[in-house]
C-alpha cells in the first residue's frame, strides 16, 4: 500500500509540473503588472492637486471690476476712469473682479483677466448692448488663439500682438483679423452707482480654444 | 606613473584602440563639434547660474525696497555678481549657437549624404537630439521670470495643449498644472525639468550619438578616395585630432565670452516682472518659422474629432513642425540603397537633393519672413504664395543652375563598388 501511495506515473508527475510552471508564471506576471502599475501611480503625483482658494474662484454674478495693476491696482473701475482712459493707450483698463462678500481679488486665475471698456453705445449691435451699461462692454482678455493678454488697441480693435488677432468689441468680439479660432466672451454687467457689476458670469468658456 | 597604470587600465591597448582612432580632417566636421562644445559651455555656466538662481515665486524685498519675485530678484542678484552677467550672457547665446551649430551640421551630413546606410540610426539619434536641445532651450524661457519670458512661454504652453489628446497632460506635467503667473509649483518643475532631466537626457543621447560614430567610423572625405581609395585615412584622435579640438574649444570660449561681453543677453530689468500688459514678445530665430506660420493659418481651420479639437494652433504649432521632423527623419529610409555609404557626396554631383535643401531653407526663411507680418504689414495671401511657392521655384532654379554648371562636368574617377549610386531625393 505504502509503494503505491509513492508511485507516482511519470504523465501525472509531467502535468504537476505544468500546473506549478503555471502557477510560478501567473504569480511572476502578476508582480510584474502590479509592480509596473504602481510605478505609473507615482506619475499621477506629477500632476499638482488643483486648490480653489478664493483668489482663484471664477468671476460670477455680483463680482466688483477693480483695477488689475497700476497705482490703483484693486480700487473699483468707476466709469470717469472708462472716460479717461479713452484719452490714454490703451483706451481701455484691464481688470480683475472682485468678491463683494469678502472682499477678495479673485487676481490668481488667469481667465479673470477682463478688458473694460467705455464705447459708443450707438455703435454696439444689438446682441453686444444687451450685456453692456451704457455702452460699458467688458470682455475677457485672454487671447482664443494661444492665451496672450490681449492688452493692446490697433485699427480701432482689441489687437493680441502675439500672433496678430484682432477682435471688434462692438459686435461680441467678433474675429476682424489673425488665426483666432473664436471670439473672447463677453462679461454680462450693469452699473450700480459707480461700481461696474457682474450680472453672470462668462457668456461662454474664457481662455486660450485648445 | 605610466607604468603602474598601464599595468592596472591597460592604457596601451585603449591607447591603440580608440586614441589612436583615424580622425579624417575637413573644415565642415568641426560643426558637431562646435555643438558639443556649446552643450560644455552650456552645462558650465549653468552650474554656475544653479547656485545663485532661486526657483521660486515668493515675494522678496529687494535691498533698495522693491518687492519682486524671487526668481527674477535672483537674475537681478546673478546681474550683480563679478562677470555675473556675462556668465548668463554666455548661457544664453552657446544655447543659440548650439542649436545653430546643431542644425548646420545636419545639413551639412544631409548635403554629402553621410546619412546613408549603415549610418541611417545615427541620423535619427541627431534628430533626437536637434529636437531635445530647441525643447531643453524653451524649458530655460521662463526661468527670468520676467514679462517678456512669461508671454513666451505661455504661448508655448498653449501651443503644447493644442496637441490632441495628449496636449492637456503634457502642459500639466511639464508645467506642473495650469500655467499662471501666480501658479506656486510652476517655476520649480520647469528647473527641474531644465537643469536636471533633459541635460540627462541629452548627455546620454550625446555619448550614443558619438559611439556610434566611433564604432561606425566617419565617412571619408571625397579627397580620401583620390589620395587612397578603400583606406581609412585621417589623423589619429590624440594627439593631432585631440589638439585641433582643444584649440577649437578655446576658440569657441573665447569668441562666445566676446559675445557674451558685448551683448548682454535678455535684460530683465527692461521687462520687469510679469504683469497683465502682454509685451510685443519675437520669439528666437528657432521658433520665429513656427511663428510666421501661426499667424498664416486662417482662423476658421478647425475641427473636432474624438474630443479633440484642431484648431489653428494645432496646424501651425504642431501639425507642421512634427511633419517636418517626420520628414527629416524619414530621409535615410526614401533615399536607401543597399551597400555600405564610405565616401562623402559632393553636393554638386546630387543636383536633385541639394535643391532640395536649398529649397527647405528657403522655405525656412519665408516662413520666418511671415514672423514679420503685422510688423512689416503683409497680407496674408501674398505669405502663403511665399511660404509655398517660393521655395518651389528656389529649388527648381537652383536644380536647373546645378544641372547647368555641374551637369556636364565630368564625373569623379569612381572606385569600384564603393562610391554610391547617385540616388537623389
Amino acid at each position: 500500500m505504502e509503494h503505491t501511495e509513492h508511485s507516482i506515473d511519470p504523465v501525472q508527475e509531467q502535468q504537476e509540473h505544468i500546473q506549478r510552471r503555471t502557477v510560478l508564471q501567473a504569480a511572476i506576471g502578476v508582480g510584474v503588472g502590479l509592480s509596473v502599475l504602481s510605478t505609473l501611480y507615482v506619475g499621477v503625483g506629477f500632476i499638482p492637486k488643483v486648490v480653489v482658494t478664493p483668489e482663484k474662484e471664477p468671476v460670477k454674478a455680483g463680482d466688483i471690476l477693480v483695477w488689475a495693476q497700476g497705482a490703483k491696482a484693486g480700487q473699483e473701475i468707476t466709469p470717469a476712469d472708462l472716460q479717461a482712459a479713452l484719452k490714454s493707450d490703451p483706451p481701455f483698463i484691464i481688470a480683475y473682479p472682485k468678491n463683494p462678500e469678502n472682499n477678495v481679488v479673485k487676481n490668481q486665475l488667469a481667465t479673470n483677466t477682463i478688458m473694460v471698456m467705455q464705447l459708443e453705445p450707438s455703435s454696439l449691435s444689438p446682441e453686444t448692448a444687451k450685456y453692456a451699461a451704457q455702452g460699458i462692454v467688458a470682455y475677457s482678455a485672454i487671447c482664443k488663439h494661444l492665451g496672450c493678454t490681449i492688452s493692446q488697441w490697433k485699427n480701432n480693435v482689441w489687437h493680441c500682438p502675439c500672433h496678430g488677432g484682432e477682435y471688434d468689441p462692438r459686435q461680441g468680439a467678433k474675429v476682424v483679423a489673425g488665426p483666432v479660432p473664436g471670439p473672447v466672451p463677453q462679461l454680462p454687467i450693469k452699473l450700480e452707482g459707480n461700481r461696474i457689476v457682474a450680472t453672470a458670469g462668462f457668456l461662454f468658456k474664457p481662455g486660450a480654444d485648445v | 606613473m605610466y607604468k603602474w597604470l598601464d599595468e592596472r587600465l591597460d592604457l596601451q591597448r585603449l591607447n591603440s584602440k580608440l586614441f589612436r582612432k583615424a580622425f579624417p580632417v575637413h573644415h565642415t566636421f568641426f560643426l558637431g563639434e562646435i555643438t558639443l562644445f556649446a552643450f560644455v559651455v552650456l552645462v558650465l555656466t549653468g552650474v554656475f547660474l544653479t547656485l545663485n538662481y532661486e526657483p521660486s515665486i515668493r515675494e522678496v524685498t529687494t535691498p533698495d525696497g522693491q518687492k519682486l519675485p524671487a526668481a527674477y530678484a535672483s537674475i537681478l542678484y546673478i546681474d550683480s555678481l563679478p562677470f555675473g552677467a556675462v556668465i548668463r550672457s554666455l548661457h544664453h547665446w552657446s544655447a543659440h549657437i548650439m542649436i545653430a551649430a546643431a542644425f548646420l551640421h545636419m545639413i551639412r551630413i544631409h548635403l554629402s549624404g553621410a546619412y546613408k546606410k549603415p549610418r541611417e540610426l545615427n541620423w535619427l539619434v541627431g534628430i533626437g537630439l536637434l529636437v531635445l536641445a530647441i525643447v531643453t532651450a524653451f524649458t530655460g524661457y521662463a526661468l527670468p521670470f520676467d514679462n517678456y519670458a512669461i508671454t513666451a512661454t505661455k504661448i508655448g504652453y498653449e501651443i503644447g495643449a493644442a496637441a490632441p489628446w495628449v496636449g492637456g497632460l503634457l502642459v500639466n506635467i511639464l508645467f506642473a498644472g495650469e500655467f499662471s503667473n501666480t501658479n506656486t509649483q510652476m517655476i520649480p518643475r520647469l528647473f527641474s525639468i531644465h537643469v536636471l532631466w533633459l541635460p540627462l537626457t541629452l548627455i546620454a543621447l550625446i555619448g550614443l550619438h558619438l559611439l556610434i560614430m566611433v564604432k561606425q567610423k566617419h565617412t571619408q572625405p571625397k579627397y580620401a578616395e583620390r589620395v587612397s581609395p578603400g583606406k581609412i585615412l585621417g589623423v589619429p584622435a590624440l594627439p593631432s585630432q585631440g589638439i585641433m579640438a582643444g584649440i577649437l574649444f578655446l576658440v569657441y570660449v573665447a569668441v562666445t565670452t566676446l559675445i557674451a561681453g558685448i551683448f548682454l543677453a535678455h535684460p530683465v530689468q527692461a521687462y520687469g516682472p510679469p504683469t497683465a500688459n502682454t509685451p510685443a514678445v519675437k520669439p528666437d530665430w528657432y521658433f520665429l518659422w513656427i511663428y510666421g506660420i501661426l499667424q498664416m493659418i486662417p482662423s476658421n481651420w478647425k475641427f473636432e474629432l474624438l474630443g479633440a479639437t484642431f484648431g489653428p494652433q494645432f496646424w501651425g504649432g504642431i501639425f507642421v513642425p512634427t511633419l517636418i521632423i517626420l520628414g527629416a527623419a524619414a530621409i535615410p529610409f526614401i533615399d536607401a540603397q543597399p551597400h555600405k555609404q564610405r565616401y562623402l557626396e559632393l553636393p554638386s554631383q546630387h543636383p536633385g537633393r541639394t535643391s532640395f535643401v536649398i529649397g527647405m531653407l528657403m522655405f525656412y526663411i519665408m516662413a520666418t519672413l511671415a514672423g514679420y507680418k503685422i510688423d512689416l504689414n503683409l497680407p496674408n495671401a501674398l505669405l502663403w504664395v511665399l511660404v509655398l511657392f517660393v521655395p518651389i521655384l528656389t529649388g527648381v532654379v537652383a536644380y536647373v543652375i546645378l544641372r547647368a554648371f555641374y551637369g556636364k562636368a565630368p564625373q569623379e574617377p569612381q572606385v569600384g563598388g564603393l562610391q554610391g549610386s547617385a540616388a537623389d531625393d
